[in-house]
């Protein structure tokens, strides 16, 4: 599912990430944990063509990302589900519309839409609050529809920067419990986070990022 | 993908107040001013062609030439100017447009008859100034004017339209230019959303489209209201020409079409450029 070869990324001559070799199969799931600053949000991003390395080569769902053409992306992406760390909702739209709004690019009917987001809603506890605006939303709230978002497309990836950021530990463990159901399912699951009780509440792959290389990679703990 | 650009279009519309009818109203008037002077110039354009082409000048030769004087003038006047199109108005006929013309001399023509009067004789010519050496011939009496007034009606016809044609392009300009203004500025406002739809795997046109159909709404509306009005002012005009003798013409769906077409295709046209040009940007 995930193949990078020597991917490096410089930002203003600073060295984010030095030759990272990393390959992850299909239906996987993998922890990405390290100190703030390591590389892990960038690494994120370079999976969903969000940025370009400087130089090596990355793959995602069979496509060359590091090389992909402009009008390329948006089909990239639908195969990605991405929960953001800053949540990225449209302030103008309600929970619910935002939920439904990457349904319409993959051009589900509207009942339909309603009907999916609704489900993905009432599992995350949220179907209550649909004709809210994300203003209205407590941090933890808007985690939860940036989490409904990214899944209610069922992507065959799922790319999550530090979705627990801002749930509490019930909240927490029942995502881990959701994105451990849709990797039962089949789907490949990215989860970026500096929250050990996370990482040792459920044994998995786990990749520490330092400095910009993969420190370890491996069964946690140790 | 249609009916996303069709929903967020129209919120887009909705959001913005009234910029769509000020956008509207500002494609219309030039437009319909447009259709209107490309009607009224096809009217005129016999005269502004005439007017062109060449002029008539009439001249009153001497009553005391003779009828022989009078051909071997004509002849002489024919051989050194080769241009001109020489035509005698017999006293009759001078007679008849004088009482026309002047119904107050009818009485004074009656009473004294034609053969009072001196022989005319109207000269076409593309130069009419030249004419005007005749003054200084013995048997002439008086030149006439040497401007025609289908001249003088096709210049200032003519000017008349470029002027409006002038101030219609740049109505039209300001018109695209609010369109073209607009959407920088939506762009610029709904940035951050455009970045984030990207994201989540939107195509360019997805993104774009509700620019499109905001712009595409009230250019549309603008046509409509240019061909209604355009119609309804040419057939008011032709109206008032009626009396006047003025052969006039219903509006050519050519001029229709061409509304339409810039009243839609114009706006549109910036739209896609500022998208192009401002859109682009990567998240």
């Amino acid at each position: 599912m995930i193949r990078i070869r020597g991917a490096t990324k410089d930002y203003d001559r600073r060295q984010i990430l030095r030759g990272l070799d990393l390959s992850v199969d299909a239906g996987e799931m993998v922890f990405l944990t390290g100190p703030s600053g390591a590389g892990k949000t960038t690494l994120l991003r370079l999976l969903y063509a969000a940025e370009r390395p400087t130089s090596g080569e990355i793959w995602v769902a069979g496509s060359r990302v590091d090389t992909l053409a402009r009008f390329e992306l948006p089909q990239l992406r639908r195969k990605i589900g991405v929960i953001f760390q800053d949540f990225k909702l449209l302030r103008r739209k309600t929970v619910l519309e935002n939920v439904t709004f990457v349904l319409r690019f993959h051009g589900i009917p509207q009942r339909e839409a309603h009907r999916r987001a609704y489900k993905v809603l009432k599992r995350l506890g949220l179907h209550h609050r649909q004709s809210a605006l994300p203003e209205a939303l407590s941090g933890g709230e808007q985690q939860r529809v940036a989490i409904a978002r990214a899944l209610v497309y069922q992507p065959r990836l799922i790319l999550a920067d530090e979705p627990t950021g801002n749930l509490d530990a019930d909240l927490a463990s029942e995502l881990l419990s959701l994105l451990c159901d849709i990797n039962y399912q089949g789907a490949t699951v990215v989860l970026a986070t500096h929250d050990h009780a996370l990482l040792e509440s459920l044994p998995a792959r786990t990749l520490v990022l330092r400095r910009g290389v993969i420190d370890y990679d491996g069964m946690w703990p140790p | 993908m249609i009916r996303h650009a069709l929903a967020e279009g129209w919120l887009l519309l909705r959001s913005r107040g009234l910029i769509s009818p000020v956008l509207a109203l500002a494609l219309a008037i030039p437009i319909s001013l447009a259709g209107v002077t490309l009607s009224v110039r096809q009217w005129l354009a016999p005269v502004i062609e005439l007017g062109d082409r060449e002029s008539v000048v009439s001249i009153l030769l001497h009553p005391r030439l003779g009828g022989a004087e009078r051909q071997t003038w004509m002849r002489k006047q024919a051989a050194t100017h080769p241009q001109w199109q020489l035509t005698t108005v017999e006293p009759d006929e001078l007679a008849e447009r004088l009482a026309t013309w002047f119904p107050y001399l009818e009485e004074i023509l009656d009473r004294e008859g034609p053969e009072m009067l001196p022989t005319m004789v109207e000269i076409r010519t593309r130069d009419p100034q030249g004419v005007l050496a005749l003054k200084e011939d013995l048997a002439v009496l008086a030149v006439g004017p040497t401007s025609s007034v289908n001249r003088v009606v096709g210049r200032v016809a003519r000017q008349f339209a470029l002027m409006l044609i002038s101030v219609v392009v740049a109505l039209i300009a300001g018109a695209v230019l609010l369109a073209a203004v607009w959407v920088h500025l939506e762009l610029h406002r709904h940035a951050e959303e455009i970045a984030i739809m990207r994201l989540m795997g939107a195509t360019e046109a997805t993104v774009r489209g509700p620019f499109l159909v905001a712009v595409a709404a009230p250019a549309l509306l603008a046509a409509a209201a240019s061909v209604v009005c355009t119609v309804l002012a040419v057939g008011f005009m032709a109206r008032l020409a009626a009396p006047l003798g003025l052969t006039t013409a219903g509006v050519s769906p050519l001029i229709l079409f061409v509304q339409v077409v810039g009243a839609v295709g114009l706006p549109m046209a910036a739209a896609f450029i500022t998208l192009e040009r401002y859109a682009s940007a990567d998240e």
